[in-house]
């Protein structure tokens, strides 16, 4: 169980960490429709993640306690994703599209890397 | 046309999804009902399964919605 703690609190700092670049980047660049198109897809893909751990969490307690569990929630995830590219074509003067959708796939990176680095490590 | 492409594309995406999920959750639970002292570890790799495997059917959503 320690493991898969550790684990969402190593991917809640990496994630944390590339939103504050992101805001850095929006803040200090002369490209602030970009990073502000990857700060609101990394936002949603940071919900994305955090939903899919507690979702995941909570199946693996129903199933050690011998419950029963609901859903994993994959079609609050496509709404979330579809909710960013909604605000991005609403709102184009201020949002990128195309790194919008860079920004949703934050998390599955930061996962990767966290999963490829961890496992060769051990 | 593009209502066709866009449901094409979400379509065969969730049924992809769906089938992948399934295969995850169901040998997960299985193995969590067998032994629940291995359940941080087949949560991991549960977890980062499905997080791949739904990579693509999000792709999938949003391709759809910039094509509508």
């Amino acid at each position: 169980m320690q493991q898969y703690q550790n684990m969402i609190t190593r991917q809640r700092k990496w994630m944390f960490f590339l939103l504050a670049l992101l805001v850095l980047g929006a803040g200090f660049t002369p490209y602030p429709r970009i990073f502000l198109g990857l700060i609101l897809g990394a936002v949603i893909s940071f919900f994305n993640l955090w939903l899919l751990q507690s979702k995941v969490n909570k199946l693996g307690h129903a199933v050690a306690k011998q419950k029963s569990a609901h859903s994993i929630g994959t079609f609050t995830r496509l709404a979330a994703a579809v909710l960013a590219v909604l605000i991005a074509l609403r709102f184009e003067d201020y949002f990128h599209l195309v790194s919008v959708i860079i920004g949703l796939m934050t998390a599955y990176l930061v996962i990767m890397i966290d999963f490829i680095y961890f496992r060769f490590r051990d | 046309m593009a209502a066709i492409a866009a449901a094409i594309a979400v379509g065969l995406g969730a049924l992809g999804a769906g089938i992948g999920n399934g295969l995850i959750v169901g040998r997960t639970v299985e193995g969590i009902a067998r032994q629940p002292e291995l359940r941080g570890t087949l949560q991991t790799t549960m977890f980062i399964g499905v997080a791949l495997v739904e990579a693509l059917p999000i792709i999938a959503v949003v391709v759809a919605f910039i094509v509508m």
